[in-house]
């Protein structure tokens, strides 16, 4: 290389050093305004009302993680003598408040019997135990109390064990426990078996308890544990007052049911860091809410002409009005990590959930024509995203279709379980995307002739999409741009939708999946058409058509990583994203060319209409969604 | 040296057509008016020109670079129709953000605005804008568009809905700019203001320039200076057609002949002694602004070269 070509390269470097320099210098310039002049909107009654609620919010979460509700603190009582040793279960068990024998038994004129306890009419008790060591129970809650406390001595006697500094001693037969992903498509057939077989049948005759299986076999497990084992549980139910018949639970002692045994392990639904993870998500309504007015400030009052003809472009000022609200977020989701003691990877997993809720309300504040539809705006925002991150979050550890959602990898890491870069691609690559298209579709309408115009929603968005809008080509480019909106949609059906009757959810999704992708293929060749950037001729459809349906193409194959983390495996997986490839190289080759076909011809379908106004639109859409939804029925119906 | 040049600008929305060819050029220090009715395209020419809004076709250079240029917008004031000011911030700070963003230095930020403050005659300057007057939020407006001391300034509608003694505060004050070497483009609907400080005009109507040149120019081509023939009403002023005269009214017992020039002045006198009568009163009348757009808006979009 001459020296004068590097020093032309080194000359180019440092004037892009000093346009980034410039970016950087100017958007910090309006992020550190926006702070003080929010700051200054903000009065010290409202400021003292915000501080309460957070931590009124933030006490109850971490509470509600930590500690449960605290609804069933000491709902039962239990009559137990102090020198029993049911005294402690009932003192360590937060659903018990123990009270003496003598406070409810009833007067005997006499000594006090070993196996039976009169009790009082007046008496609140709903368990009891005998100063032999005999268990039984009283009143309408006596039976739900009793299996409770049944539940309570084996978490005791299982801690002493854990006390126990001779493991092997503790525990003489150890059990490996290996959870396995279900199959859906057996469970079906197999459910009432499974967890009998599996679970409930083998340890209910070692341990003679059963147990509660792994939750796969459903009521099948409680019949094949429980019941059998423990024995005369419901024998002599005394019920009401008078002499309580205590039935005959051998020496009392719990030591048959061996703690932990299958039965005793509850399934893997990691609850506590669910809600933990789902804390991340709280703030984020909250903050876009300011966020979503302070854009909107800017248009309803006009303020944002006056930046708007500074020397400051418009990618600077909307980067320099968000920073402060996602660094108040990342500040957010940092403090909150360090509360819950979650690593880096909750942090990292947490950022694209902000990123994309302020997207989202970003567009939304654009579109919006009043505070009042602002308000809809982000509260449907709120709903949406809330769902999208929180459902598939709670099947973590059960199914990957959990993987959806970046809130997984929260619960992931709150369980100190590894995630690989290929899962975080997953579950936070479509939210980085979409939080990307959006603000650069809320950054085409942040100019003076759309941002100020009353105009409706559905025309705005029409006017964003136009806006970026430079020649055929941008059609071929949007046509990608637009996938991590297909795919995010098309996940969160999934979700919504693979915990309904199969009948039902497979049809609903062909057809979902099928619209989603049409609208992503047509929208914005119906946006040029609109707005006059291009000829409406039935030539420039077609080329259109074609180039939309090529560039979905093209980017619908990175969607191809589904195929990695086990979706279409899934039955309405599939139906989303077509089911797993084969190994045969013509079948290879068909299903590599049939949906460039597919997404042509449909494309085309819809840019016809489009290039005839609203309602040619709206028919084009129409037939291609149908011919994309009986393509898909069509190889599901093929490959199975 | 024209330091603003529009050619041939336009501006469309979807079939409506806001701005329609319009050309026109502005030396350096001039005070140019532009004016005509509600909808007449004043504001988006106006916006055009600062950068706001993308011409459909045409061009525009301002201060030697095309709007939307941060170098143009460095070297231009732009005064919005209505103050959309950040109402929860003090004169101040608001002054002092946007002299930030213009780059101007704190130091000379300071000063400058403090100048400003005081030409405009602006108290309580801590105080939150949002607790300001009417009056008082313009003059904000005013010195931030002052702030990066700008070559050109763009003042649509500065006074409007302003009390009498700011509005003539504020024309006073624009003729200062003027006087400072400043280019101003001033758009205004009272007409007295634009007569009174513009050097050259542009009247709009329609989307299209339909009168432009100074203010003689643009009398001159609307029916210019009329004079005004006052005779007696003894019988002899059947005058009609034989010398010219615009209009022959009687109104008081004379005869009023309204003529375009002095040589129409002498044939009526002429025609009105040889007849037996006296010429009473010569009065000059000149057509105001107002009246050259009120006949101007009424007139089909087509320009009449001044």
């Amino acid at each position: 290389m001459s020296d004068g070509r590097l020093r032309g390269i080194v000359a180019r470097l440092r004037l892009f050093g000093r346009h980034l320099r410039g970016v950087a210098t100017r958007t910090a310039r309006i992020a550190r305004w926006e702070v003080s002049r929010s700051v200054g909107t903000v009065d010290r009654k409202t400021a003292l009302v915000l501080v309460v609620m957070a931590l009124a919010i933030s006490t109850t979460g971490f509470t509600a993680a930590g500690d449960g509700l605290g609804l069933e603190r000491e709902i039962y009582v239990v009559g137990v003598d102090e020198d029993s040793r049911y005294h402690d279960v009932a003192v360590d068990s937060e659903q018990f408040r123990p009270v003496s024998l003598s406070e409810i038994e009833a007067e005997s004129g006499g000594d006090a019997n070993a196996d039976s306890v009169t009790i009082r009419g007046d008496a609140s008790v709903d368990v009891v135990v005998t100063r032999d060591g005999r268990i039984g129970h009283t009143g309408d809650n006596g039976e739900a109390a009793y299996d409770t406390f049944r539940g309570a001595v084996e978490e005791y006697n299982a801690k002493l064990m854990d006390a126990e500094d001779d493991q092997s001693a503790a525990y003489p037969v150890l059990v490996s426990l290996e959870y396995q992903q279900r199959d859906l498509a057996g469970s079906s057939e197999s459910g009432a078996n499974d967890g009998g077989e599996t679970d409930g049948s083998e340890t209910g005759t070692e341990d003679g308890t059963g147990g509660g299986g792994d939750g796969a076999g459903g009521g099948a497990d409680r019949s094949g544990g429980d019941e059998p084992a423990t024995g005369g549980g419901t024998d002599g139910t005394g019920g009401g007052d008078g002499p309580l018949q205590v039935p005959n639970v051998g020496d009392g002692s719990t030591a048959s049911t061996a703690p932990g045994t299958p039965g005793s392990i509850a399934p893997p639904f990691p609850f506590q860091s669910l809600v933990l993870a789902f804390l991340f998500v709280v703030p984020m309504n909250f903050v876009i809410q300011a966020y979503g007015s302070t854009i909107m400030d800017e248009r309803v009052k006009r303020r944002g002409e006056l930046l708007l003809v500074s020397p400051v472009s418009r990618y600077e000022i909307v980067a320099g009005k968000t920073l402060p609200y996602l660094l108040g977020l990342i500040g957010i989701v940092v403090a909150i990590t360090i509360a819950i003691r979650g690593g880096p990877i909750a942090v990292a997993a947490a950022l694209p959930i902000a990123l994309l809720f302020l997207a989202a309300t970003f567009a939304g504040a654009m579109l919006a024509r009043s505070f009042k539809e602002l308000t809809f705006v982000t509260v449907t925002i709120s709903v949406v995203l809330t769902t999208y991150t929180f459902i598939p979050a709670i099947f973590t550890d059960v199914h990957s279709i959990a993987l959806i959602s970046p809130l997984t990898l929260v619960v992931t890491d709150l369980q100190d379980g590894s995630i690989r870069l290929g899962e975080y691609l997953f579950s936070t690559g479509p939210f980085y995307l979409c939080a990307a298209v959006l603000f650069l579709l809320g950054i085409g309408v942040y100019r003076e002739e759309d941002m100020f115009a009353q105009k409706p929603i559905p025309t705005k968005v029409v006017d964003a999409i136009a806006s970026r809008i430079r020649g055929r080509r941008s059609v071929f480019v949007l046509s990608i741009l637009f996938i991590p909106f297909v795919f995010a949609g098309q996940l969160l059906a999934v979700a919504l939708l693979f915990a309904l009757p199969e009948s039902f959810a497979v049809p609903v999704i062909i057809v979902v999946a099928a619209a989603l992708e049409e609208v992503a293929k047509s929208v914005h060749v119906y946006a040029g058409f609109a707005r006059s950037r291009f000829d409406a001729t039935l030539r420039t459809a077609a080329v259109l058509g074609a180039l939309s349906g090529t560039g979905f193409f093209v980017g619908e194959k990175v969607t191809h990583v589904v195929q990695f983390v086990g979706l279409p495996d899934l039955s309405v997986g599939a139906a989303a994203f077509g089911p797993a490839v084969s190994s045969d190289p013509l079948i290879l080759v068909a299903v590599f060319l049939a949906p460039l076909a597919l997404h042509v011809a449909t494309a085309v379908c819809s840019a016809v209409g489009a290039s005839r106004g609203r309602t040619g639109y709206a028919a084009g859409f129409l037939a291609a969604t149908l011919v994309h939804a009986a393509y898909n029925l069509g190889v599901i119906l093929l490959v199975a | 040296m024209a330091i603003l040049e529009v050619h041939d600008l336009r501006k469309e929305y979807g079939g409506f057509t806001a701005v329609e060819g319009s050309s026109f050029e502005i030396e350096r220090g001039e005070v140019f008016g532009v004016v005509g009715p509600n909808g007449a395209g004043k504001t988006t020419t106006l916006k055009m020109l600062a950068g706001l809004i993308e011409p459909t076709g045409g061009t525009a250079v301002v201060a030697g670079h095309t709007p939307g240029e941060p170098a143009m917008q460095r070297r231009l004031g732009f005064l919005p129709e209505e103050s959309p000011l950040y109402e929860e911030m003090t004169a101040i700070d608001y002054l002092e953000f946007f002299a930030d963003l213009y780059d101007v230095p704190a130091d000379v930020a300071r000063e400058r605005i403090h100048d400003s403050l005081e030409r405009l005659d602006l108290e309580h300057r801590d105080r939150r804008i949002g607790n300001m007057s009417k009056g008082m939020q313009r003059k904000v407006a005013i010195a931030r568009a002052l702030v990066n001391d700008p070559d050109v300034l763009i003042f649509d509608e500065p006074a409007s809905g302003l009390d009498p003694l700011t509005t003539n505060y504020i024309i006073e004050f624009t003729r200062e700019l003027s006087e400072d070497g400043k280019t101003i483009v001033f758009s205004a609907h009272n007409l007295f203001h634009v007569e009174s400080i513009c050097d050259r005009i542009v009247i709009m109507n329609d989307g299209r320039i339909v009168a432009r040149g100074t203010l003689e120019e643009i009398r001159d081509a609307h029916g210019g200076t009329e004079y005004h023939v006052y005779a007696t009403d003894d019988g002899s002023a059947g005058l009609d057609g034989t010398a010219g005269p615009l209009e022959v009214t009687r109104e008081n017992g004379q005869v009023r002949h309204v003529v375009a020039d002095m040589a129409a002045v002498d044939a009526v006198r002429d025609a009105v002694e040889a007849a037996g009568g006296r010429v009473t009163d010569i009065q000059t009348e000149t057509p105001s602004l107002e009246e050259i757009f009120l006949e101007v808006a009424s007139e089909p979009a087509e320009e009449s070269e001044a």
